[in-house]
């Protein structure tokens, strides 16, 4: 758990600004830091509560703006799914702790991790996304209280963070040619997707989607040839 | 806090918990099909969009950095030098104008 937990604080530390920048939206909405505290814990969701603050008037569209926000965090469905072997030994009740505090970023990391190391597993995951909820949390109720008087951090170059962490973390993953036409196809169509218009949730969604079926047909002509 | 700010964290959490609980029930669902293979490839193909995501619409100087992370993780595997690097050449570009 501690390993996880030191692994990610610079993952956390990004998280932090977009932390800080959600706490300051949602204060300017007329959220009380305590309340986006109770918020950030509760959900733990980043892109689904800035979508929902974001579209939340303060009148009868809570319902509305919540259910939009829920609907661009669908992708983990498939991100908990990948889980199901990483989870398997643990009990129901630190399964859906181990869920709730599972992010983009702990979670990707825990696989980028296990990939090389099949030992890394659900005690990983644990540390990484407890650091990570707490940062999330206390990130966003600061921005709430503070967030005005603080510098626009992206000027660093710090929000292309998450990206440059990603991008090492698919190299972590990388199994050989095999993955490349499915891995190409989830870039292409997410990046087509975003261009269109989408919504970069729904785009993610839609490209893993597509790159699914792309995967599927491949492994379908390799077992042809065989 | 009014009704309607309690309205909206208690459907935003509650809609948030219930899709990752659907992911674990799924996740069990799958593993034991013939369909299990999905669990192994979903990982790399939800990180590549996510990448993806983040690039679409960026400057040159975000595609420049991605590429100087791409070549930093493809010779070391290692995150953390990988995440400075990048970061480093996305900052110094940007303050150079890209």
């Amino acid at each position: 758990m501690k390993h996880g937990a030191i692994t990610i604080l610079p993952l956390a530390a990004g998280a932090a600004i977009y932390g800080f920048a959600f706490g300051l939206l949602a204060a300017q909405v007329g959220f009380p830091w305590w309340g986006v505290a109770l918020m950030s814990g509760l959900v733990h969701a980043g892109s689904s509560q800035i979508v929902a603050v974001e579209q939340f008037s303060g009148s009868s569209a809570a319902v509305g703006a919540a259910l939009a926000g829920a609907a661009l965090n669908l992708r983990y469905i498939g991100i908990v799914a990948s889980l199901s072997d990483v989870l398997s030994r643990l009990p129901l009740r630190q399964k859906l702790l181990a869920i709730h505090i599972t992010g983009d970023e702990n979670w990707a990391l825990t696989m980028a991790e296990r990939a090389k190391n099949p030992d890394i597993g659900a005690q990983f995951l644990i540390g990484s996304g407890l650091v990570m909820i707490i940062v999330w949390t206390s990130s966003t109720m600061l921005g709430a209280v503070v967030g005005a008087a603080l510098p626009n951090l992206e000027q660093f170059g710090l929000g292309f963070a998450f990206t440059a962490a990603f991008i090492a973390m698919a190299r972590g993953l990388w199994r050989g040619l095999s993955n490349f036409g499915p891995w190409l196809a989830s870039f292409t169509v997410t990046i087509a997707a975003v261009l269109l218009g989408m919504p970069k949730a729904y785009a993610i969604v839609v490209g893993v989607a597509c790159s699914l079926a792309a995967s599927y047909v491949a492994r379908n002509n390799r077992k042809q040839e065989k | 806090m009014t009704l309607s700010f309690w309205m909206l964290i208690a459907v935003l959490a509650i809609t948030a918990f219930s899709i990752r609980v659907l992911g674990l029930i799924a996740g069990d669902a799958i593993r034991s099909s013939r369909y299990s293979w999905v669990l192994d490839d979903l990982p790399g193909l939800i990180i590549v969009s996510l990448v993806a995501s983040s690039l679409a619409g960026q400057s040159i100087g975000g595609w420049v950095a991605a590429t100087a992370a791409l070549f930093v993780a493809y010779l070391t595997n290692h995150v953390i030098l990988t995440m400075c690097i990048g970061v480093a050449v996305f900052s110094g570009l940007g303050w150079a104008g890209f």
